[in-house]
């Protein structure tokens, strides 16, 4: 051994007394840096439990579970993401595809504990001391893996729109649906709030895939209005959607439309399951609308023979006699209710229950009765001059030009009202070249009618009146019964109860009126009760019949079980819940037909 | 710079000169040429500091981007050179009698991508990843999910719920049946 190692250890002591070349430093605190990707935190708030962090993750660290304190609800899952950090790989994918952009990372990265399952939690509901850190890492400002915007529709110009009935909307090409479809993550967060639970992401899915069979097949599980409701839909699934927490929903009705535009009337039979075996049951249906159609389509499916009694010369219901041919064209409704026909559906048209032929003699001839008869009777003005030649129904009016007969409005027209018929009626008598206004009793804001119906009523030259209560109608000066003053008091809106909406209250003396050659009123419908009568057993509260949740309304004595649906019954008032309606009766009355529900 | 930019396409054959910022530039080159272009560029043209060395998997060209971030302290100017080598059959020239930190990245980027530089110092001892049997994980075609599934134990007590059934369940259950 050489001296020098038992010198060695006294040469580096002597160095311990002299000044350090390197700077003192604590390391008691060690903070990441700024954008350091530490534990995440989440907006539990913005969060809509979509569990796309979850799909994303490569390392299967992310469980949605159900969170304290937070319910399902319509766009909401009331899950949340809970990270195991056991696999976590710090990656921060989940943050930069979140949809809503509440998913985050705080900057914090030192945590120790003897329990190695306290590394799982979920962020933003159990409580951590990083929680609201300014620090962290976000998704950069613009930096997207979601596309946000919505492919855009092609439409009609507004000049070309109200120079005819033509459809407004043109449909998606191959390309572009596909690429809207390629925008959904398959959260399937919208089936909820869809009245008929239809299987969104699964037909999204076939669009992606260019599989148009499947995608129909997956549309007629739920709904046999495919063409009908792809253009004309209330689409409450495109409010739940998650990518609308961050962007343009998905264009989900849109999409809809795209599948059942592609396939051929002529293909659908090869495309559509077949109906059971003649099951020797027969039903009737009143009504041959969305709701009784799709009633008709399901029983027949499940072969039993339907026959649809309809009052009208033409089926469709309020899609053919209320909705207007540029929103909805007859050749698509036609499609939808062709379809059903070919299964051997029997529709009798200009057949009037409770005048043609009783309800009491379907409930002896039939083994069950389906009701979907909707909301035929208008209701009025309700102010003095109501009955004035020119005043006129909405309603009635859209069935006339469905009609094709001459409208006679006249160069000026008032619209009463603010829900989608008043638009619909506004938006058909600027077609037939008059100057409309519409006016309704609260603000805009408060109209019932669909954003876009309102908004596209104004573009096409439509005039809004707001805050506008009607007071009389009176004949107009050297008239003769051709036109009419329309006088109103202007309101403003008064915060009566907090929390409640805010109801419009008369300016005293502000008293407007006008000079109209038509004034159409579209206050709302009611339902014409008069085909049911007492010895039926139909129980009937609030002019609505009363079912329980397969919409059946009487199994008296003397007759056939009688369900009923659709407008008449059920509070949504729109086609797809009619047609959920339906296929619920028809349910219903299959177990019944085979005493599976006795 | 723009000199620069010529004696380097001369000499070199190197291409796609591009200013980043005012004070810094990137230059692609054939991996082949790689030592003598870094020669050149320490030697010659200033640049004697390596700040580090990376490689990026441009999987869909099947090639591993070799990246080389030099500095001119000088000139306070930095140079990031490019040069792409085959994704198949991944090796390079080392540079480690250049610059002698150049190892220790050169056998990172060997376990993180698999690329070989022959000769460059226990190139083949583990780096950061003790006991990895895997592939190369920074590869993208690495399924880091499979591999967490093969390799460890999925800890007990997770349980996960799909939106949408959890949704029918709670809002619309008749619909279950
Ligand atoms: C102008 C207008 C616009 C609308 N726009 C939309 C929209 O954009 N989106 C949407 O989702 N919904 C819209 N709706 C609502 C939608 O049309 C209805 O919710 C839907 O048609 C209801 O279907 P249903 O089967 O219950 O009744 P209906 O469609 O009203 O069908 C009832 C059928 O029963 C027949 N009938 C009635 N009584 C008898 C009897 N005694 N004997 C024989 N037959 C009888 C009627 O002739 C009618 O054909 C609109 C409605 C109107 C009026
Ligand atoms: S950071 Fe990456 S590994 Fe961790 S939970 Fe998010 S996606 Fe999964």
């Amino acid at each position: 051994m050489d001296i020098k190692d038992f010198i060695a250890p006294f040469a580096v002591w002597k160095r311990a007394f002299e000044k350090p070349f390197t700077v003192k430093k604590p390391i008691d605190e060690r903070p990441g840096a700024p954008r350091y990707r530490g534990f995440h935190m989440n907006d539990a708030d913005a969060c809509v439990g979509c569990g796309t962090c979850e799909a994303i993750c490569m390392n299967n660290a992310i469980d949605l579970v159900p969170a304290a304190g937070r319910e399902a609800k319509d766009g909401d899952s009331g899950l949340r993401p809970r990270i195991d950090y056991g696999r976590c790989c710090w990656c921060a994918l989940c943050v930069d595809i979140c949809p809503s952009g509440s998913l985050s990372m705080s900057n914090e990265y030192v945590w120790i504990d003897r329990d190695p399952d306290v590394f799982r939690y979920v962020p933003g509901v159990e409580a951590k001391p990083w929680d609201g850190s300014a620090l962290g890492y976000r998704r950069a400002e613009g930096y997207r893996l979601l596309d946000e915007d919505r492919v855009p529709m092609p439409e009609l110009g507004h000049a070309e729109a109200v120079a005819s009935f033509l459809e407004l909307v043109r449909g998606y090409s191959r390309a572009q649906a596909e690429k809207e479809a390629d925008r959904c993550v398959s959260c399937g967060l919208c089936i909820a709030s869809c009245p008929a639970h239809m299987d969104i992401p699964g037909y999204i899915k076939a669009v992606r895939d260019g599989d148009m069979d499947e995608g129909l097949r997956l549309l007629y599980e739920t709904n046999p209005f495919p063409e009908a409701c792809g253009r004309v839909c209330t689409h409450r699934c495109e409010e739940a959607c998650s990518i609308g927490s961050g962007g343009d929903p998905v264009a989900i009705r849109w999409l809809k439309r795209y599948i059942a535009d592609q396939v051929e009337l002529s293909d659908y039979a090869k495309a559509l399951p077949r109906g059971a075996a003649p099951s020797g049951k027969k039903v009737a249906i009143v009504g041959a609308g969305p709701g009784g159609l799709s009633a008709a389509y399901y029983l027949s499916m499940q072969g039993h023979a339907v026959t649809v009694f309809e009052a009208e010369e033409a089926a469709g219901g309020m899609l053919r006699y209320g909705i207007p041919e540029y929103r909805l064209p007859y050749p698509a409704l036609d499609k939808d209710i062709g379809y059903i026909e070919s299964l051997g559906v029997s529709i009798s048209r200009g057949v009037s229950i409770g005048k043609d032929i009783e309800l009491s003699k379907l409930r002896t001839d039939f083994d069950a009765v389906y009701l979907s008869t909707g909301l035929p009777v208008a209701y009025g003005l309700e102010v003095p001059g109501e009955d004035h030649p020119r005043v006129l129904d909405g309603v009635a009016v859209l069935a006339r030009a469905t009609r094709g007969e001459e409208l006679g409005l006249g160069g000026r027209v008032a619209v009463i009202g603010g829900g989608n018929v008043a638009m619909d009626a506004a938006r058909t008598a600027l077609r037939h070249g008059a100057t409309v206004d519409i006016l309704y009793r609260r603000r805009e804001e408060d109209m019932p009618a669909d954003a876009d119906e309102v908004r596209e009523a104004k573009a096409e030259g439509a005039r809004l009146v707001e805050k506008a209560i009607p007071l009389e109608v009176r004949d107009a000066p050297d008239a003769a019964g051709e036109a009419a003053l329309f006088i109103w008091n202007e309101a403003t809106m008064v915060q009566k109860e907090p929390g409640k909406r805010p109801v419009p209250e008369p300016i005293p003396g502000a008293v407007r009126e006008g000079r109209y050659d038509s004034i159409i009123a579209a206050i709302g419908q009611g339902p014409d009760l008069s085909f049911i009568a007492e010895s039926d057993g139909v129980p009937v509260k609030r002019f609505r019949p009363v079912v329980d949740s397969f919409g059946m309304a009487t199994r008296a004595a003397g007759g056939a079980p009688v369900f009923a649906g659709g407008d008449l019954v059920n509070d949504r008032k729109d086609a797809i819940s009619a047609i959920a309606d339906g296929h619920r009766a028809a349910i219903g009355i299959d177990r019944l037909l085979y005493g599976k529900g006795a | 710079m723009n000199e620069l930019a010529k004696e380097l396409a001369g000499r070199y054959g190197a291409r796609g000169w591009h200013d980043i910022r005012k004070d810094l530039a990137s230059v692609e080159v054939d991996a082949i040429r790689i030592r003598d272009v870094m020669a050149y560029l320490r030697d010659e043209a200033g640049y004697g500091h390596l700040s580090f060395m990376t490689a990026i998997d441009n999987i869909e060209r099947g090639a591993f981007t070799l990246s080389y971030a030099l500095r001119d302290h000088d000139a306070r100017r930095g140079l990031i050179v490019h040069a792409d080598v085959d994704r198949a059959e991944p090796t390079v020239d080392s540079i480690h009698l250049l610059w002698g930190q150049a190892w220790t990245y050169q056998r990172e980027m060997r376990e993180w991508f698999g690329i070989d530089f022959p000769g460059s110092p226990r190139v083949d001892e583990e780096f950061v990843l003790e006991g990895w049997e895997g592939p190369p994980m920074m590869r993208r075609d690495f399924d880091s999910l499979a591999y967490s599934d093969a390799t460890y134990a999925e800890r007990p007590g997770r349980v996960t719920h799909d939106p949408a059934s959890h949704m029918r369940e709670k809002l619309y259950p008749e619909a279950a049946q």
